[in-house]
């Protein structure tokens, strides 16, 4: 047990609140620029951008109106549970009334506050989160009464005992490999770990009946999800980085009122279908993303990069889980029990996700698997294999999806960066010329 | 009958050629200074002085290079990577791997028979594979460029150069000179470190024969001789490996011009 003394003092520097109250400042302004600069570029590339994406630009705002709900939610009793990846059992924190954000950092600035304290090797995601943290900038971060932490990389471990110094932490220990037969029990133990202090934490129990209505609310989001991702699949009716924007929002809005809004869009996206309204031209290279989650707001210079490209590039579908991995599968219930309800869940957040944290003998098949069934669903043409420094799992995990891609004949680019805008100029050399490729491919 | 012009914005030189009918009729270079784009004009006026033709016989204008997005007067651009693939097909039908050394970068495109781009790969974070590592080393040296490779190719051994950062080559090589090491086998060592960083970079990538080499580097047995050798096999160069980048644009927009006269 560590004493009182040690509590608070184990990684973060001291530093002088002024320091804090100017950096928080300069950064929330620059934040704020990258986060309109965004939605500015998205709308010039679509003129006729539907009505309903308002509403998740609002929502885009990490520190306007969901900010200030949570804040009014929490006064009102409610408890804030974060959570750093995509292993945080969503379904429970709802069914206990509790408000599930996540946390990871996607702010370039940052970055360089958290190398302060770490090496320049560990990701920037880490980086920029624990600097985030260092001046309170992450307004979910900083709401959060606990932090969900799946100890899932080398980064992410440490991470969670350096927010230790400030939030209690509920540390989840995911298996390596997914398939053994006991692992899938050991990952229900961690799963009911987490159920109880979620129940402590709230002072609300998680009943059959609380349990069951939680899980259906996220299936509903699932449900207009896959809606939104079937429109994806034809014709460019909406550019990449708008439904980017929409999954992103996800991970911090209200789930019931976001369902809706995606279900508002797709109406207005299935009109437009039908009058064949293009939000790019429809022989646009088709681009699949994969690799680190690309997070709001900065890492935008992905999407942008591609989008904005000469010849331009459409993302129409992404292997991330800062994306279209979030919401692919639902919880699938047979029967309304307590205990089908949680093996269900377990079964969801275990076997359902393709981080490359995962391993077996053949390698981590899943991922290949999801990469191969969306690259036929939604006619890809070329795959961007986005890497950030120090992301060992995504970096090493390349050659042996690009060894299943070569023999498909899909042309992948290896696209490694780091948290940083200084660097768009020469990415946007390597992405034009990927499309270009891809066009000059489409022309044969 | 298609003429078309290609400009290479390097960041050194801009480099125009014409062609007609799938020939190169006309060429010309010249440095960029502080205004590249005055640069280009007078580049682009001699090479149609040097085919003789007119501006306005000029169909289709493709830019590419590192200050392509400068080339305002182009109708459309390519990527480096493109054009290389385009060229290096141009001067050698058999080409399937073009690697492009030029003062700034360097990298590598492996083409099908059309001059189709398959896949590349840029080494653009580290000076210590192109020109201007040379050109910095020679200066370490107190040898005129031109002579660093005909220097190099004296030499019995290489001096050990460790690091291959253009920074602490330089601290290496000024100390080898200390030590009164011959300066023969401090230029092959020079050499030898570059084309390390090069081949590597090919290697990541693959290589299909045949191999074409193409930018301002190919110019330097110096350093072709330490590529041959690294890599282990032979390498093709065009007569005028600096213009590949100009050609294999001019080639794109001989193609982007046929294209809109079929609209
Ligand atoms: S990539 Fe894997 S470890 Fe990283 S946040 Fe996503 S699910 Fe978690
Ligand atoms: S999975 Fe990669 S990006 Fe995510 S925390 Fe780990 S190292 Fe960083």
């Amino acid at each position: 047990m560590a004493s009182e003394i040690e509590k608070g003092t184990k990684y973060i520097p001291e530093m002088a609140q002024t320091e804090i109250d100017d950096l928080n400042k300069s950064i929330k302004t620059a934040s704020l620029k990258v986060i309109e600069d965004n939605i500015e570029r998205m709308k010039k590339a679509w003129k006729n951008r539907p009505q309903a994406m308002e509403y998740f630009d609002e929502i885009s705002n990490l520190f306007g109106k969901r900010q200030e709900e949570i804040k009014q939610q929490k006064t009102a009793g409610k408890k804030v549970v974060g959570y750093s990846c995509i292993f945080a059992p969503i379904e429970m924190i709802l069914a206990a009334d509790a408000i599930p954000v996540r946390v990871g950092s996607g702010w370039y600035d940052t970055a360089k506050l958290g190398d302060r304290i770490m090496p320049v090797e560990i990701c920037p995601v880490i980086r920029s989160t624990v600097g985030a943290k260092m001046v309170s900038l992450s307004p979910f971060l900083e709401l959060s009464d606990a932090i969900v932490m799946p100890l899932t990389c080398d980064g992410r471990t440490k991470l969670s005992e350096i927010l230790a110094d400030y939030k209690p932490i509920w540390h989840m220990n995911p298996p390596r490999v997914k398939d053994d037969p006991h692992t899938l029990g050991m990952w229900k133990q961690e799963i009911m770990v987490i159920k109880e202090k979620i129940e402590k934490l709230t002072g609300n129990k998680i009943t059959r009946k609380n349990l069951k209505e939680a899980i259906e609310k996220m299936q509903q989001a699932t449900k207009a999800f896959r809606r939104l991702q079937d429109l994806r699949k034809g014709n460019p009716v909406i550019n990449g980085r708008d439904a980017m924007l929409v999954n992103q929002t996800s991970l911090w809005d209200d789930v019931e009122r976001w369902t809706q809004k995606v279900n508002e869009l797709c109406d207005e996206l299935e009109k437009r279908v039908e009058q064949k309204e293009h939000s790019t031209y429809p022989d646009t290279p088709r681009v699949m993303l994969t690799g680190t989650p690309m997070i709001w707001p900065d890492s935008w210079k992905v999407p942008n990069l591609i989008e904005e490209s000469n010849p331009q590039g459409l993302v129409v579908v992404d292997e991330q889980c800062s994306g279209d991995r979030i919401l692919y599968d639902p919880v699938g219930v047979d029967e309304w029990t307590m205990s089908d309800m949680l093996d269900a869940i377990s079964e969801r957040y275990l076997m359902a996700c393709t981080c490359p944290c995962f391993t077996s003998e053949h390698g981590n098949e899943d991922r290949i698997n999801w990469i191969i069934d969306r690259i036929k669903e939604y006619k890809v043409d070329g795959v961007i294999y986005y890497v950030v420094r120090g992301c060992i799992l995504y970096a090493m995990e390349y050659q042996r999806i690009k060894r299943v891609l070569d023999k498909m004949n899909i042309p992948v680019y290896y696209l490694d960066t780091e948290y940083t805008r200084e660097d768009v100029g020469q990415m946007k050399t390597r992405v034009e010329a990927f499309l270009e490729m891809l066009e000059a491919r489409m022309d044969i | 009958m298609v003429v078309s012009a290609g400009v290479d914005m390097g960041t050194q030189r801009v480099k125009v050629a014409i062609i007609k009918d799938k020939q190169v009729v006309g060429k010309a270079q010249e440095f960029v200074g502080f205004e590249p784009i005055k640069a280009a004009e007078k580049a682009l006026e001699e090479a149609l002085k040097d085919a003789s033709i007119s501006r306005d016989e000029i169909e289709h204008i493709t830019a590419t290079g590192a200050g392509v997005d400068m080339a305002t007067f182009a109708d459309s651009t390519v990527s480096m990577m493109g054009a290389d693939a385009k060229a290096g097909t141009y001067f050698f039908s058999s080409a399937r791997t073009v690697i492009d050394v030029g003062a700034e970068d360097a990298r590598a495109v492996k083409c099908d028979e059309y001059g189709i781009m398959q896949d590349f790969i840029v080494n653009a974070r580290c000076a210590a594979g192109a020109g201007t590592f040379i050109e910095a080393m020679a200066r370490a040296l107190e040898v005129e460029l031109e002579d660093m490779g005909a220097l190099s190719l004296h030499a019995e051994r290489a001096s050990p150069i460790n690091a291959s950062c253009v920074i602490f080559a330089e601290s290496d090589v000024v100390s080898l000179i200390h030590r009164e090491e011959p300066k023969t086998e401090i230029a092959r060592a020079i050499f030898d470190a570059m084309a390390e960083r090069v081949s590597s970079m090919v290697k990541r990538l693959g290589i299909n024969p045949d191999v074409v080499l193409v930018g301002g580097v190919a110019k330097d047995v110096g350093f072709v001789t330490s590529l041959k050798r690294r890599l282990g096999i032979e390498i093709l160069i065009p007569k005028e490996p600096i213009y590949a980048g100009a050609i294999g644009a001019a080639l794109v927009a001989a193609r982007k011009a046929k294209r809109s006269r079929r609209q």
